[in-house]
This record gives C-alpha cells, structure tokens and sequence, in this order.
C-alpha cells in the first residue's frame, strides 16, 4: 500500500496560505483560456476603439500633452485588475462558504484555519492575477507605442497590484457579509462599475463635477491610475507617490483586517 | 495525567451555546482507537454540533474535550491534521475532475505532489471511482459524490474519520455501497465516529453508540446493549386500517395487560414483548382484529422510540 507523507504539525502561516492558494490555481487552470480574451484582446479592442478612435478628436493638451492612447493605457492596465476582482472576489468568495461547492467549509476541516483560508484566495487575487494577466495587458499595449518612459512602464503591473491590494480584501469582505446570493450583484452596482467609470481612466479625474470629487478620491483605481500613469508616461501624479501608495496600502490593511474578522465569524461555528 | 493512546476522544460535560439557545447540555464520553462510534439522533438533537467541536471548527462554550490528547482551542490543526471529515453536503469542487479534488485536497496536508498522485490512484480504486478520474465531479452521482468525499476523507491516513449523515439522500443501492467501503475500512482498522439518525445505519455501522437528545445523551453502549437494557426482544405492530393517532391512543388503552408495554403511534400500536407468539395469541383472546400484524426483532428504532417519546416520561414518573 503506498503510504502519503501527511505533514502532522501545524502549517506556518505562508504554508498554509501557499496551500490554500493552490486550489486557485487549480481552478484557474481549466478557466485560463477565458483569461485571454479579458487580457489579450479586450485591452487591443479599447486600444482601437477607444484610444485611437475616439483619441482622433481629442487634443493632447486635454490630457496634460499625452496622446489619447498614452493617456488611457496605464488606466487600462489597473481597471484589468479591477474587472479580474469582479470575477475572483465575489461570487467565488460566497460561494466557498455554502451554495455552490462550499470549497472554504472543505479547507476549514483541515489544518488550514479561516484566515489561511482568506490569503491563500487574496494571494491569488493580489499577486497571482495581476503579475499574469496584468502583464500580459501591459506587453499587449506596448505594442501600440503607447509608453513614453522606457521600461518604468513595468511598474504600471505594480500598481495594478496594489490596487487590488487595496481593494480585494474590501471585496471579499462583502461578498463573505452577504448571505442571500441575489443581492451580491449590488457589489458590481456599488463598488466594481463606479470605481472603474470614476477614477480618470479614460478622462482627467479633475474633469468630473466637484460634488463627485469625493468619490474619485476614495477609488483606489484612481490612486492606482495615477501611480500606473507616472510609471508609463512620467507625469507628476496628483499627490505625491508615497501619498497614493500610503492610502492603497491603508485600504489594504484594514480591508485584511474586516475580511478576516468576517471570515472568521463564517467558519468558526 | 499522561495522555491513554488508545483514547481518540474524550468528552467531559462538553457544552456549547449560541446566545440563550444551549445546542450541547454537558455530554461525557470517550471514543477508543478502532472502533466504530456512532452518535444516533434526530435533527437538532445537538450531535453535529458535538461533532464539529471534535473537528476543532467550533470552540466548546463550557466542558473539557481533548482530541488525540490534545486541546482543540490551542491545537486545533495539529489535530485537523490527523483527521479525516465527511461532511454532510461533500463539499467536493464541482469545477475539478474527480483526480483533482484529492490531489487538491492532498496539498492542504502538505502531502508533496508525486505522493498526492499515488495515493489518489489508490483511493479511487478503494471507493471504485477509478474508471471516473477524469470526468468533472458534477458528471457523478450523488452516491459517487459521497463516495469521492469519503476517498477525499482518507487523504492523509487520518487516525479518525468523521462522517456526517454519511448516507443522507442516498437511494437505497447508493447507501449500500457506502455502507459496504464503510465495512472494508472498519476492517483495516480505521477508527470511525458518524452521526446518523438512520437507525439501521447506526446498528450497522456502530461497534458502540450515544443516543442524543435535546443537546443531551440519554442512552450509550453497543446496539445490542441498547436494545437488551431498553426494550423487549421483539415487537408487534398493529395496523388497524385507517385508524390514527387518537385511535389508536384509545384502542392502545383496551391492550393493557398484553406485552410487556405498548406503544401507540400515528399510524400504528406497538407492543413490546419477549415471546410474539404469545402476543398474537392474547389479543385473539381477548378479539382484538388488528388489519395487519407484524412481529419482528427489536431494533435501536425501538430504542430510540422508547427513550425518547412517552414512555421514557411514563417510566421516570
């Protein structure tokens, strides 16, 4: 009979969330191919449609003396990051718990606990997704011509990351508060559209009306943007880079903090 | 108190309340290397709950309970480590091939790839799922389903498998073939701990079982123990037509003196005796024409009937 060497001691933390990150991968593994559509060609149909298309009527000093198309490219790397956390964070988060597979209930019944359970699945949203696909999206627009400053443009995948940094740990959050599965829609409603419609992707945030500068503010795909854009373009962010980079990584930690609260509440009986 | 090897569990006034509501009331018992335990209740009797406090997935509110001589608050996954759970809904990655969801799940134990390979093979062929491997978990039958989950359950060679309602929403021939790969791993020595409110599951499956009721455990030992201290050796069951429960409440009343007690239900009257024959032949003499009679040995059914409904209530007064 062959013997399996099970590991009888408890896990460190970056073991287990290794671990509980692996059943991502797997999934990701039969669903990968649909990836290449959201990283490969949607960003070259935006490019054509609306970088060069609508670009052709807009006046570069509108957007600080960049072309259309280097305007929207860094902002476009990060909204990827936004668009793969709609598929990671919600409805996969709600149903590890119960309806549809309840793959977190199984993860609870072994050495994992629930907050190894909730970084090994932030793992894969926050540093799996973006350093793939992300990338993929930034080499895919690079050949449209559109980054002005060398290979700084690299940290446009960065600041991807840390866009979901800031916002997957608030997304699971949610989706792990919500009991009834028709109302999870509310958080596309809510959170994954405006934030992708209001942070300067495809105009200068400072365009929008000032009783919705608040809320531009509070996106972290608008600090993202700005990061992603200083990165491909060179232009001076709104606020200093530490600044945007402090507020990202403040979503970042105390979203960990009500994601794990949450969690906890859920699979601890 | 130096730990005893050959005690898997132990449970002393084990409690656990959520807000006013006390889903355990302070049970005691202990559960030894191989042997097979059942904890046997209805729905609420507070049995998952119990179970899921030996899982290490919920903290007792009051008590002592220790698993593999440990303390679950502390060592919770050390001990999920040496654990192998069945839970009621499987809890199987419908999106994974049947393969994937051990070797997966193999990766949560640490358990390396290669090693995680072999010993998926060889549990697919255990549960006779092998010709399965690589179709997508949602292609199988709820008996497959329940079946990858028990091969799921023995990934890491647990010390203890943990079944819940392991044939729940099985079709009869379903429930067989569990019940027969639960038999094979009986015989290999893996210790069992099940909970099930199937009486013939229980009697089946349970070298030694509690009966739970109401957050409390009213009756423990083996099946045949259970049955021997609580009820009669056979039963009769009388049918009289369409006849129900205040019916039967008031011809139960004409039968006083017949069988050693009598039970009336819904739908039928049961008598508990030692001797059927002698039964049958009293009510002839007293012309009592039931629509059918049935006499059959004693089960944990009757156990369960008697420990927890009426009679139990007529017995303590």
């Amino acid at each position: 009979m062959t013997t399996a060497i099970a590991d009888r001691s408890a896990p460190t933390p970056a073991q287990a969330a290794w671990r509980a990150f692996n059943l991502q991968l797997a999934l990701y593994k039969h669903v990968w191919h649909g990836t290449v559509f959201t990283s490969g060609l949607l960003p070259v149909l935006y490019m054509v449609s609306i970088g060069i298309g609508v670009g052709a009527y807009i006046d570069s000093s509108a957007v600080g003396g960049l072309t259309y198309a280097e305007f929207i490219a860094p902002g476009l790397v990060a909204s990827v990051a936004v668009m793969m956390l709609g598929n990671d964070m919600v409805f996969p988060v709600h149903g590890g718990y119960e309806d549809w597979g309840g793959h977190y209930l199984a993860q609870r019944a072994t050495p994992l606990g629930p907050v190894d359970i909730l970084n090994g699945h932030l793992l894969y949203a926050v540093v799996f997704r973006p350093f793939t696909n992300c990338t993929v999206v930034a080499i895919v627009l690079a050949f449209f011509g559109v980054y002005t400053n060398g290979w700084w443009a690299a940290f446009a995948v960065v600041a991807a990351a840390l866009v979901s940094a800031a916002l997957a740990p608030w997304l699971h959050f949610w989706a792990s508060s919500i009991k009834n599965d028709s109302n999870l829609n509310m958080i596309f409603r809510f959170a994954v559209v405006p934030i992708s419609l209001f942070s300067g992707v495809f105009f200068p945030a400072g365009e929008m009306p000032g009783f919705l500068q608040p809320l531009v503010w509070a996106s972290p795909l608008w600090h993202g943007t700005e990061l992603a854009r200083a990165a491909t373009a060179d232009v001076a962010p709104a606020l200093p880079p530490l600044a945007h980079i402090a507020y990202l990584a403040a979503l970042a930690v105390t979203g960990w903090y009500a994601a794990r609260w949450r969690i906890q509440k859920r699979l601890n009986f | 108190m130096p730990h005893d090897e050959e005690i898997l569990v132990r449970a002393a006034d084990l409690r656990k309340s959520y807000g006013e509501h006390e889903a355990v009331r302070g049970v005691d018992f202990e559960i030894r290397r191989g042997e097979a335990f059942g904890f046997l209740g209805a729905n609420g009797a507070g049995k998952s709950t119990t179970m899921r406090m030996i899982g290490c997935v919920s903290q007792p509110t009051g008590g002592e309970l220790e698993v593999f001589g440990r303390d679950p608050h502390t060592q919770g996954a050390e001990i999920r480590a040496r654990l192998g759970v069945v839970p009621q809904d499987n809890t199987l990655d419908g999106m994974l091939t049947v393969f994937e969801n051990l070797v997966v799940y193999a990766g949560y134990f640490g358990i390396k790839k290669k090693a995680a390979k072999a010993k998926a093979a060889e549990l697919l062929e255990f549960v006779q799922l092998s010709s399965r491997a690589k179709d997508q978990v949602n292609e199988l039958s709820g008996g497959m389903q329940r079946r990858l989950a028990i091969a799921r359950s023995l990934i890491n060679e647990p010390e203890l498998v943990i079944l819940d309602e392991p044939t729940t929403g099985l079709d009869p021939q379903a429930r067989h073939l569990v019940w027969e790969r639960l038999f094979q791993l009986k015989h290999r020595g893996v210790s069992i701990l099940l909970t099930t409110h199937y009486m013939d599951e229980a009697e089946q499956l349970c070298d030694r079982l509690v009966v739970m009721d109401e957050g409390r455990i009213i009756a423990s030992g083996s099946p045949r123990e259970l049955i021997d201290t609580h009820v009669t050796k056979e039963v009769v069951e009388l049918r009289f037509g369409t006849a129900h429960t205040t019916e039967l409440a008031e011809l139960a009343l004409t039968l006083g003196g017949i069988g050693a007690q009598i039970e009336a239900l819904p739908d039928k009257i049961l008598v508990y005796t030692d001797d059927a024959d002698d039964t049958n032949a009293a009510l002839e003499a007293r012309d009592i024409n039931p629509t059918s009679v049935l006499a059959r040995r004693a089960t944990l059914e009757d156990v369960f009937l008697r420990l927890t409904g009426r009679a139990l209530v007529e017995d303590e007064a």
